[in-house]
């Protein structure tokens, strides 16, 4: 099987526990929020801390999100364990042509130096605003993509929806308090404005806003567990099935369907599993089915029915905690407790791209292999596991990852991407999928090896450097134990070892 | 949740008649006759000892071994939140299953769970997962103490309220 390979991890590292990572919506960098109170700027081309986002915050920082279409100003929001979110901004680099910003200082410049003992540097993060309201611990935030809202939510139970009247002037819209427990996560839809949240209730709300009022249109019960992370399907990616055309006719029937149904939402639980969640259009009154297209539907009744259409094989044994959905490729990664990393793909199934087999980025086309029973419609696409890579932070629980676009200069094309994990270690790993021939070849880098090595032939340099020649799957295993200094003291750690 | 709140005559155990691996230490330091034969694995402590010197085979031999009794030596010394003695002598911690039950009020129980939880993180290594679950059948509400006990958001933001962790170091304060 591809295996998930280790490239870079970003440094420097925080000595605490690293929460989320996110990535910018245009610029090839990374903000990490930590349980130290910072944030920390990461660069996706050198791997580099660039800046730190302090002082701000009494507890932990729990998340932070970009504001995306915030043309030539970055604006973060932060949220942390002191019940409080803060708006953050700072110019680009080379941006502010023809922009009135006198009083924001472009010395220090974007580039970013040294990153150790830059803490002079970090005045270039302008701390604008403060958001109070919640009672407890801000667990997540998200921006809108659709309009100038941003969400967050609370141990207070809460999911608060906040409008951007006019440049740092936040108006609270909505408090949501329907939910029974924590809301542990809270994401929007790309395309509408429809908001998904996840609690400690073991259940998922989807919220819209009905004539003037915020209200839960949905809600999604099944998982056993808290569900820690919900995160909606790319517009661009709905209905694109993975392993071959679209040939039979029931093929293109589940490919209306997705259409009509629009972006998918999935979600991850303590209950260690993964469930993709799909709208059942309504049908209008004669009965026939509404028009095609998913962004023009207007219900006569609020209410919305969302089934779960499917459940992706079990690879966790630990809670999942993040699972995230890439724009790109249609590709699903998870991530959780057990440290473990893996990415999935819908396939239809019975297409010959299926099983354990090497395959690049663009799956072998064979669609017709599919034998056309009268099965179910959902039977006829598969989840499977692509890659996964055990232990992708040592020892330590993985709490987060994410699809982002590569910017390192082993980039082979524009559209490549990357995971990017944040663990319990402090540490952001950066990490790509690989063909089982590279998988063999290399080793797993420790923390030492960091940035530089992506073309081919330095990990063809690398591989005369391993300690194995050749590693089998047991081998693998086995491999996997390393020294960690902690402390004073070096420490024989297997990585495989909480089991 | 009064009537629950307290054990007025909890058993007291002596804290000399407690199990400890200490005191079968030197049984246990005996040479034996064939000792001598028996291949010897790196220490830990060893620094000439490097990891990579280290077949796979002996991985395993070398990692620390952590049993019941350890977890008991690390929590029994952790002292009660509503009495003025430790888990280990009243009892609430026992070597046979490491689980915890009476004298306590439901909020006592999840605070010695935290503070069980946080001596477990402290003090094993990070390869561990550390579960702590009310034993079953012992509280009715069990389930909703596990569920905070095993979140670890919930247990984070814990430990950044000073309300608590000052009841967790006083709880924590008579470990070694």
């Amino acid at each position: 099987m591809p295996s998930i390979t280790s490239l870079a991890t970003f440094t420097p590292s925080c000595n605490a526990r690293a929460w989320l990572t996110s990535p910018h919506p245009h610029l090839p960098i990374v903000a990490t929020a930590c349980s130290d109170k910072t944030v920390r700027i990461y660069s996706t081309q050198n791997f580099q801390q660039q800046s730190t986002i302090s002082g701000g915050h009494k507890r932990s920082i729990r998340s932070c999100a970009w504001r995306p279409n915030s043309v030539g100003e970055s604006v973060l929001a932060t949220g942390s364990f002191d019940a409080s979110a803060g708006i953050w901004r700072r110019w680009e680099d080379g941006a502010g042509k023809g922009k009135a910003n006198a009083e924001i200082d472009f010395t220090s410049g974007l580039a970013g130096g040294d990153a150790d003992k830059d803490d002079e540097d970090e005045d270039e993060w302008k701390f604008a605003v403060i958001l109070d309201g919640h009672d407890s611990e801000i667990k997540s935030l998200a921006f809108s993509p659709t309009s100038p809202l941003l969400a967050t939510c609370s141990r207070d139970k809460s999911v608060w929806i906040w409008e951007e009247l006019d440049e740092d002037n936040f108006e609270t819209v909505a408090v949501l308090q329907d939910h029974e427990g924590d809301v542990k996560c809270v994401a929007w839809h790309p395309g509408e404005e429809l908001l998904a949240s996840a609690s400690y209730d073991d259940n998922v709300r989807l919220w819209r806003e009905d004539v003037d009022d915020w209200a839960c249109c949905t809600l999604l019960t099944g998982h056993g567990g808290t569900v820690w992370w919900v995160e909606f399907e790319g517009t661009e990616m709905v209905a694109k099935i993975g392993g071959g055309d679209v040939a039979s006719e029931e093929q293109k029937a589940l490919v209306q369907q997705r259409e009509k149904a629009g972006s998918r939402l999935v979600s991850c639980s303590d209950d260690q599993s993964i469930r993709v969640w799909r709208k059942v259009p309504k049908e209008n009154p004669d009965g026939t089915p509404q028009q095609r297209l998913p962004s023009i539907w207007k219900n006569s009744n609020f209410e919305e029915e969302w089934v779960e259409e499917a459940r992706l094989p079990s690879v966790h044994e630990r809670p999942v905690l993040a699972v995230s959905w890439s724009r790109k490729t249609g590709r699903v990664a998870s991530t959780g407790s057990d440290g473990k990393i893996a990415v999935y793909e819908e396939r239809w199934t019975g297409s010959a791209a299926n099983g354990d087999v090497a395959m690049g980025d663009a799956p072998s086309s064979d669609g017709s292999a599919h034998n056309g029973s009268d099965a179910e419609k959902q039977a006829i696409t598969e989840w499977v596991v692509l890659a996964e890579i055990d232990n992708a932070h040592d020892v330590f629980e993985v709490n987060h990852v994410v699809w982002a676009p590569r910017a390192d200069k082993g980039k082979v094309h524009d559209e490549e991407e990357v995971l990017i994990s944040t663990g319990d270690d402090g540490e952001v790993r950066l990490s790509i999928r690989t063909q089982r021939r590279w998988a063999k070849q290399i080793a797993h880098e420790s923390k030492t090896n960091s940035a530089s090595l992506l073309a081919k032939e330095v990990v063809d340099s690398m591989c005369k450097k391993r300690r194995r020649p050749y590693r089998t799957a047991d081998q693998k295993a086995k491999d996997n134990t390393q020294s960690t200094t902690k402390g004073n003291r070096t420490v024989l750690l297997a990585q495989t070892g909480w089991r | 949740m009064d009537a629950e709140k307290d054990n007025a005559n909890p058993t007291i155990i002596n804290p000399s008649d407690l199990p400890s691996r200490r005191r079968e230490a030197p049984t246990k330091k005996q040479p034996r006759i064939f000792d001598s034969l028996a291949p010897a694995y790196p220490s830990l402590a060893d620094p000439l000892s490097s990891p990579e010197a280290s077949d796979s085979d002996s991985e395993e031999e070398a990692r620390e071994e952590i049993d019941e009794q350890e977890v008991y030596d690390l929590i029994s010394t952790i002292s009660d939140p509503e009495h003025p003695l430790s888990l280990g002598s009243l009892g609430v911690v026992t070597l046979d299953d490491i689980a915890i039950k009476g004298p306590t009020s439901p909020r006592s129980r999840i605070i010695i769970g935290l503070g069980v939880k946080v001596r477990l993180l402290n003090c094993l290594p990070p390869r561990f997962r550390i579960d702590v679950r009310i034993k079953e059948g012992t509280s009715n509400t069990a389930d909703e103490v596990n569920k905070q006990l095993g979140d670890k958001e919930r247990v984070a933001a814990a430990m950044e309220n000073r309300n608590l962790i000052n009841v967790v170091n006083t709880m924590l304060a008579t470990c070694e």
